[in-house]
Formats: C-alpha cells, structure tokens, sequence
C-alpha cells in the first residue's frame, strides 16, 4: 500500500505534476483530529493522493481555520505566526529520531536544507515518510512554520504541513539580472544568493573521503580586484586557471576561520571577458603588504608579507608526529590514537616582525631545512650526539633570527594572532648602497 | 585579543631620549615606552655594535649580565638575566665587540633622583654579518623617518581624519604612537634628532665603520645618575644662555624660601616646565650648569648656588 504512494509521489514528480493529480505528504496526527475518516495505521507517515487527501483537508479546515498560506521565496521567509507555502530543492537531508522525554517513545525526523535559488534554508520534518527522500528532489510545501534560529530563518514541516512532490519548473523563477554582485573582499560566511565576477588564480582536482563516500572536489583560489578567496568545487566545471568567470548560485562557508567559496550542482559559471580583473602572475606576485595590515584584516587566501625573524614559538625544530594523523606527539601519546610511535619531523615557527606587527609563519620540513640549511637526518643524528630538543631549537633560532624573510601563503586570525601557512618563503637581501641613497635623499630633503 | 607586540625599529638614541611611560589595556596590561619620534615601544629591534658582557647579578644563583650596543647614533644597555636563558647565553657568548641584532622589552628605571634610564631587556640577540647589521640598520632609519614624517604631517595638519592619515595604509598603532609623541613631548627637537640619522646612512652605505661604545660600561645598574651625554659642546648659544637664565632665576626663588637654602630639584624642573623648558631641554641645562660649576648637588634632589 505504502510503496503505491511512493509510486504516486514519484510519477508525479517524474510528469511534472504541478497540474493533475498531486500527491501530498501528510504526517502522522492525532487520532482525536482524524475523526471517521480513517485510521492513523494506513495513513501515518505516509504519502497521500491528492483524492484521498481531499476529504481529510475539509476536515482539517474545520478544525483549524488557518489563513491560507501565501507562496513565497526563501528569501524572503519572515518568521512569522501565519504558514507559508514555497517550493525548493533538497540540498543535503538527513533522517534521525529523536526521543521524546515524557514516555520515551522514538519520533523520526528529516532535516537538511532545502534551496529554491534564491536562498538556502534548514528544515525539520517531523514524522517523514518512510520512502526515501534524495537529495535534488523538488518539494511543494503547504503550510510550513518558520522560525528564526540564530540570526537565520528555519522552517519545520508539522502535522499542520501538507508536502507534494513538484517539478523543477516550479522553482520560482529567478531573473539573473536580480541577483546583486559581490566583491570578493565582501564575502562573508554563509552569504548566498548573489553573483561574483572573478579570476581563476589556480585549480586542482583533488580526492577526499565524505562519510563513507569518494569524492573528487576540485580546490583552488580566485580573485578580483579586491582581493582573494580560496575556492571548492563539489562539481566539476571544468575551470582553468586564468580564466575569468562570472559565478552565481555559489555559497560562502567558514574553513578554518577564513571564508571559502563553495560551488556545487546548484552553482552556474560563465566565462566572461573579464577586463577588469587581476592577472593571475600579477596576484601570485603581489608586493608584500605591512603585517599591520594584515592584522587587521584577519588574514586572507593570498597575502605576502616581508619582515625579520624575532623569535621562534614552540614546537619548533624536531617535532614527533602520530604516524596515522600527524598531529604532533607528546610524550609518545597522540591526541587522538592514544600510545604510537612518533615519526620525526623538521619545522619552524616563526615569529615575522616589520615594525607594524608580527605574525607567526609556520614552515613545514622542506622550508625550514632550506631556511636552515641542515636536513632532518643531520638534525637527528644532533640529536644523538646531543640529546636535548631545545639544543635545535636553539641552533634553528641562531640560524634564522633577525633574517629578512618574505613570505606569500595563507593566514587566519586567531585570539594570538595571524597565522601564515606559507606557500613560499624567500630569503630577502637588502642592497645596502641603494638603501643608503635613498635614505640620505629622505634626510637632505629638509636640509 | 592580546596581540603580540611588535618590535619597534628605533635607533639607541631614540631609546635614550624617551623617559615617558603608558600602561596598556585589559587584564595584564603592557607598558609602553613613548618616545619622543612617534614609537610606542613593549618590543624593540636594534642593530649595531655588541660589547662583550658583564656579569651584574649580585648573587651566584640569579646571573644577570649586560652588555653595551652602540649604534652610530648612541648606544643602550642591553641586559638578560636568567629569565632570558638564550639571550644570556648570546651575550655571554662574545669575548670582542661584534655586529648584532637585538630584539627585546625596552625598560624604563627611574633612580631615586627621577631620573630615567633606558634599556633592554632581550629576548632574542644575535651576532651578525656587517652587512646584515647594516641591512638592519637601513630598516631602523626607514622606519624612524616614516615615524618622523608622520609626526610632522600631524603637526601641520592636525585637523586630518584618521582615515586620511591611514592613506598608503599606515598602522594604526604608529598613529596612535605619533600622537601620544607629540602630546607627552611637546618640545622636543625632532629636526636636530633627523639630522643624527645621517650617522646611521653613512654606516648603512659602508662609509663608517663598526660603532664604538662613546660611554664606558657603568659600574652597576644602581648608579645613582648616568654619565651625562656629553660629546664636546660649542659655547652655549643665545637660547641656551637664556635657558639657563630662566633655570637660575627659578632655582634662586626656591632656595630664598626654602628653610634649608636648598631648591628642591623636582621643583624646579616642574617650574621650568611651565615656563616650557621641558624634560631633556631642562636635563641638557641642569648638567651643562653643573658642569661649568654654577649650580652643584651636594645631596641628591637637592640644589644650591656653588
């Protein structure tokens, strides 16, 4: 019986059923509601064709004369006491089942996000219907509740909500021209709904594991005049770097601490001109900025900073790490897998200092052997002769205090500071006789 | 958020002028040493000649050594104790003076007669290349003329918005230095300090060699008053005569009401001030008096008519 309107709700869908016959979803309700019109055992949690939810709507009509919902855009969802009606896409759905605290009983619940193009919400189902709800399905929701949580808005589908399969087409129809542009230094987390113009600096396929799940992301950073984003790309688009393109549909998230811009199946690239947008060499290349700056900013995808060397943060020099995660290793215990044997590494953290501020810059093994000039086998077989860590570290901190060093790469704030992860660090030398022109020309300047 | 301090890239002169302190915010404030050239210093850098160190702990178990940079505008004591094992080590390490860059807490210490003296406390020393010191240096005098220009553009315009100021993206932490330069010291003379820098761009273009400390070591950190900077002075000029004039009349009121026929030092200074002979101007006449045998200090604090 159940898969019968499962078939229904996937007929409709497949048809494009926005006229005919429409299959709605009605939860579970309470038997006291459900009167002489049927039994909750054949029609809980189930889908219902739109004959047989007919009679069941006078009913519900009667018991609670509601305002008839309003069809609206996600956008534009207010929390309000009224229900609402709209159309959107699942983006991501998850089922669950909570446990109720008064009698124990499990309830299930789907929730995820649904999207209609012009804005991105989460959504709570409760009392779904068994049948599988993928991801990219169009839903036709009457009747939902909208509430704010933190800052954003969320709709919860109840007993009241009537959901029915609907066709793509249904989606409201949103004009390109509508949506507003974006610079990339105005990108904030979980900004959607808007259209950007950028240059492709660079991009990589790259395979990660999501769940259980292979999936290739393709990794990489744009830019405009106006700064750099690190993006990821779920689907394949087929960007080349230095490409210009004019993105919509695309969303912003938090990566550690820095936004990324995200494009999956929802997102559409054009490629454009692009006139007006940076070169990529010309990004990459960029002179380096004060660390003040850079401060104050919190960082950024594509920053190069030039200063001293001051000092070194611990862990620095030969450093163990877990052998499975590579975190570093204390006392033979990693932080996640317990007791393992440390493998050695090389690294520095360094301390990089222009006069405005500083910024820590954490240079992996290759790096610190080149700023160095010693490698991990000479480090360690120091370390045999002379079995005390902070002797390299020390040795390292001889090395490399008070040299110029430019570095381009990565920084995120935190509560100490910016971090730099860098993609590149060059020695830097002065020429001291242009120096000392330039300075006496400064000087006579008031003589 | 408590960043970490950055280091100011000042010259020892400047370290040398500056004698006026400012606490920081929040739960652990900092202190600031203000400079009179726009530097609001926790964490210093300086570059030049390191003179091989002396022990100054007083007892075995709290080593406490120092030693002397001089660069070509001044020089400054530099001091690590067992707090700073690494930077001990460095200073210890050298038997002969040797190019080197420091990086250190500058440190105020007011003797009892009030008088300041700067030094720093280092974190991290290490000796160098010439050409690397120079390098240092070259970064040292770019910054103290941005610092310097700053100030001036303040002076002539003090109008200005931040955010005209902040154009060519200046840190906020030199505008807010530059302005609490200007209000501590308001009569210090930046224009003779610029003029001093040419020393430091003539060792930066190689045509000078490796500074020389143009003081001895003092005996221990307790002395009582810091030997005056003293390079050979011309005769006094008109203005200089009249400073002193000023500074006499002052202390000879004090010394008529007085009940021991001393004038009281502090007061004078703080009489002179009102006058606007301010801070270094009045130290610079205070020693110059007492030298040339007008005015002596038979005890401290305390002056009397020789």
């Amino acid at each position: 019986m159940r898969s019968t309107f499962w078939e229904n709700f996937a007929t409709t869908l497949r048809e494009s059923g926005s006229e005919g016959e429409k299959a709605y979803h009605r939860p579970h309700r309470p038997s006291r509601l459900l009167g002489s019109h049927g039994s909750s055992s054949v029609h809980d949690g189930a889908l219902l064709s739109a004959k047989e939810v007919a009679p069941l709507d006078a009913a519900f009509m009667s018991a609670e004369p509601a305002a008839a919902p309003i069809e609206t855009r996600l956008r534009d969802l207010r929390p309000t006491t009224s229900p609402v009606e709209f159309v959107a896409r699942v983006v991501v759905c998850e089922r669950r089942e909570v446990t109720r605290k008064s009698d124990g009983s499990r309830r299930p619940l789907l929730s995820g996000l649904l999207s209609d193009g012009t804005a991105t919400v989460r959504f709570t189902w409760w009392d779904p219907p068994r049948e599988e709800i993928e991801r990219g399905l169009v839903l036709r929701v009457v009747g939902a509740e909208v509430r704010e949580f933190r800052g954003r808005p969320e709709v919860t589908f109840g007993w009241k909500t009537r959901v029915a399969p609907a066709s793509p087409a249904e989606l409201p129809r949103v004009d390109a021209e509508e949506i507003p542009f974006r610079t990339v230094q105005e990108l904030r987390p979980s900004e959607e709904g808007f259209r950007l113009e950028v240059r492709v600096v660079r991009i990589a396929p790259k395979s990660v594991t999501v769940g259980t799940e292979r999936r290739v992301v393709h990794e990489g950073l744009v830019a405009d005049r106006t700064g750099a984003i690190t993006l990821s790309s779920w689907s394949d688009f087929g960007l080349k770097a230095g490409e210009a393109v004019r993105i919509a549909g695309a969303y912003v998230r938090a990566f550690r601490s820095r936004p990324q811009l995200v494009l999956d199946e929802r997102a559409t690239v054009v490629r454009v001109e692009g006139n007006d947008l940076p070169d990529p060499a010309q990004l990459l290349e960029s002179p380096p900025r004060s660390i003040a700056d850079v401060e104050d900013e919190g960082g950024g995808a594509a920053v190069a900073v030039e200063g001293l060397v001051v000092g070194l943060l611990p862990p620095s020099g030969i450093v163990f790490r877990c052998p499975t995660c590579q975190r570093t290793v204390r006392s033979g215990i990693c932080r996640v897998h317990g007791q393992v044997e440390g493998q050695p590494d090389l690294r520095a953290r360094i301390v990089l200092d222009d006069g405005t501020g500083a910024l820590t810059v954490n240079a992996n093994r290759a790096d610190t052997e080149k700023l160095w000039g010693v490698t991990l086998e000479e480090a360690e077989a120091r370390l045999r002769s002379q079995p005390d860590p902070s002797l390299i570290e020390e040795q390292l901190l001889e090395t490399l205090l008070g040299r110029r060093l430019r570095v381009r790469g990565a920084g995120t704030r935190d509560e100490f500071g910016v971090t730099l992860t860098p993609e590149s660090i060059e020695r830097v030398d002065i020429d001291l006789d242009a120096a000392a022109e330039e300075l006496s020309a400064r000087l006579g300047e008031r003589r | 958020m408590s960043l970490r301090e950055p280091a100011w890239r000042v010259t020892a002169r400047e370290l040398e002028s500056s004698f006026e302190e400012e606490k920081g915010e929040g739960e652990r404030p900092a202190t600031y040493l203000l400079s009179p050239f726009g530097a609001r210093m926790n964490r210093v850098l300086l570059a030049g000649n390191l003179s091989p160190a002396e022990s100054i702990g007083r007892d075995e178990s709290q080593s406490f050594w120092r030693a002397r940079l001089s660069d070509p505008t001044g020089a400054v004591a530099v001091t690590a104790g067992s707090f700073q094992p690494r930077a001990m080590a460095q200073l210890r390490s050298a038997s002969a003076p040797r190019p080197a860059i420091v990086v250190g807490k500058a440190h105020l210490f007011r003797g009892r007669d009030g008088v300041g003296y700067v030094s720093v406390r280092a974190e991290g020393v290490r000796s160098v290349a010439e050409t690397d010191e120079r390098a240092a240096l070259a970064e040292i005098v770019r910054q103290t003329l941005d610092r310097l220009d700053l100030i001036e553009r303040l002076e002539k315009a003090p109008g200005l918005t931040e955010e005209q100021l902040r154009e060519g993206h200046l840190p906020s932490n030199w505008l807010r230095a530059a302005r609490a330069s200007r209000e501590r010291y308001p009569n210090v003379d930046r224009v003779a300090f610029r003029r001093e820098l040419a020393n430091a761009v003539r060792r930066v273009g190689g045509e000078s060699g490796p500074s020389r400390a143009t003081l001895p070591t003092p005996p221990t950190v307790t002395v009582t008053r810091a030997p005056p900077p003293s390079p050979a002075r011309a005769v006094p000029s008109v203005a200089e005569r009249a400073e002193e004039s000023l500074f006499l009349d002052q202390l000879d009121d004090l010394a008529d009401v007085s009940a021991d026929g001393y004038a009281d030092l502090k007061e004078v200074l703080s009489r002179v001030s009102v006058q606007g002979l301010v801070g270094d101007r009045a130290e610079t006449v205070l020693n110059r008096l007492e030298e040339e045998g007008v005015i002596e200090e038979p005890i401290v604090g305390k002056l009397r008519r020789a």
